[in-house]
């Protein structure tokens, strides 16, 4: 669920770097370049980018603007399509029984048959219903600061890539260590954290 | 060292912040005065994990229920086991939160800020007014986390902490395990 919702799940990241050309020139453009589209070519993803917060099938921001006051924000959509592995081997086998009476050998060799199963994993690709996940991603442009809306930890690596590649900048999650050597002042308190050893406070 | 080594290394700094926050809350009936800055009601609530820092095997206990079965927990913090999560509320002078947070992490899980509009009321707000309010709460709820975890990080990192705090810890601990 995401932020418009009545609860959320979130991680808080600082967005770390600096953007040295017109700051909201290169969001939009971050934008446009990182916006949802189809991806062509092998593996289980059809398609990856940014969409509209309030409408996940938006990856053109008609409906509603990202920019919200002093946030940009935005959803991190990606598709999937996995064929079962059983289903892939039902159609290799009658495949393969075909291409081997058109070339009248007893078998395939092992870059046929790696052949044969990408174009069948291919064409049954076309043919499912792809899973839909999206994933809401806040950035408080004036504290440097984002918040994204999953607990995966696999799905916000792919989002930190992509936030990445979007806007040249480094999402660095605010785990209780690196939070910390933020919020202390003294560079002696910093000293005595990074030396900090666990406490057993064990009776 | 790099960020998976700090995630690994320094994942007791969250648990024992949450871990001190809960003895906090428990020995002042639930009112945690923050040094400077404000005074909230603070509880655990029904769900809370414990874990063995610094162990090479994942060594948890996971606890739900009521007060009384929280109590359980009280005897893995006897066995050196501290807070990897728990849902908690905070209440201010304005707001009231309940949210479960994860001590490595610092993320944070059904996090329900106070109701605000619904988007399909017969006055519906604009989007952006609600989006807006959320991002509100949600930035004023991460102030008063970040206010307990300085309140935490100063006493950690001071004399006081071996002189008064640990002791009362311990002092709790053996006194509610008991």
């Amino acid at each position: 669920m995401g932020f418009l919702a009545r609860s959320v799940s979130f991680v808080r990241y600082h967005v770390k770097g600096a953007i040295e050309t017109s700051f909201w020139d290169a969001v939009r453009e971050g934008v446009v370049n990182g916006a949802f589209r189809p991806k062509e070519g092998p593996g289980d993803e059809i398609g990856f980018g940014w969409v509209s917060l309030q409408d996940f099938d938006d990856n053109e921001f008609a409906s509603s603007s990202y920019i919200y006051g002093s946030y940009v924000a935005l959803s991190y959509r990606l598709d999937v399509v996995r064929i079962p592995a059983r289903v892939i081997e039902v159609h290799f086998k009658r495949e393969k029984k075909k291409a081997l009476e058109q070339l009248g050998r007893p078998r395939l060799s092992s870059s046929q048959a790696r052949d044969l199963k990408e174009s069948i994993r291919e064409s049954l690709k076309a043919q499912a219903f792809p899973s839909i996940q999206v994933v809401d991603v806040v950035w408080d442009t004036g504290k440097s600061m984002a918040y994204v809306a999953t607990q995966s930890q696999r799905l916000r690596e792919r989002i930190e890539d992509h936030f990445k590649k979007s806007f040249g900048l480094t999402l660095v999650p605010m785990i209780p260590f690196i939070r910390a050597e933020q919020l202390l002042r003294s560079a002696q308190d910093k000293e005595k954290l990074a030396q900090l050893k666990p406490e057993s406070w064990a009776p | 060292m790099d960020f998976v080594d700090i995630l690994k290394d320094k994942a007791f700094v969250g648990r024992e912040f949450l871990t001190w926050l809960w003895f906090r809350s428990d020995t002042s009936g639930g009112i945690v005065e923050i040094p400077g800055k404000r005074t909230i009601e603070l509880h655990f609530l029904d769900k809370m994990v414990l874990d063995l820092s610094g162990s090479d095997s994942p060594q948890t206990v996971a606890i739900t229920g009521g007060q009384s079965e929280l109590r359980e927990g009280m005897a893995a913090l006897k066995e050196g086991k501290k807070i990897e999560e728990a849902r908690i509320s905070i209440k201010d002078a304005h707001e009231d939160f309940t949210v479960v947070i994860k001590a490595s992490w610092l993320s944070f899980s059904g996090f329900r800020p106070p109701a605000t509009l619904p988007m399909d009321s017969t006055e519906s707000p604009e989007p952006d007014a609600l989006f807006l309010e959320k991002m509100y709460l949600l930035e004023r709820f991460l102030d008063i986390i970040d206010e307990l975890f300085s309140f935490f990080l100063d006493l950690r990192l001071s004399d006081t902490w071996a002189a008064h705090e640990l002791p009362a810890i311990k002092e709790w601990i053996r006194r509610e395990a008991a």
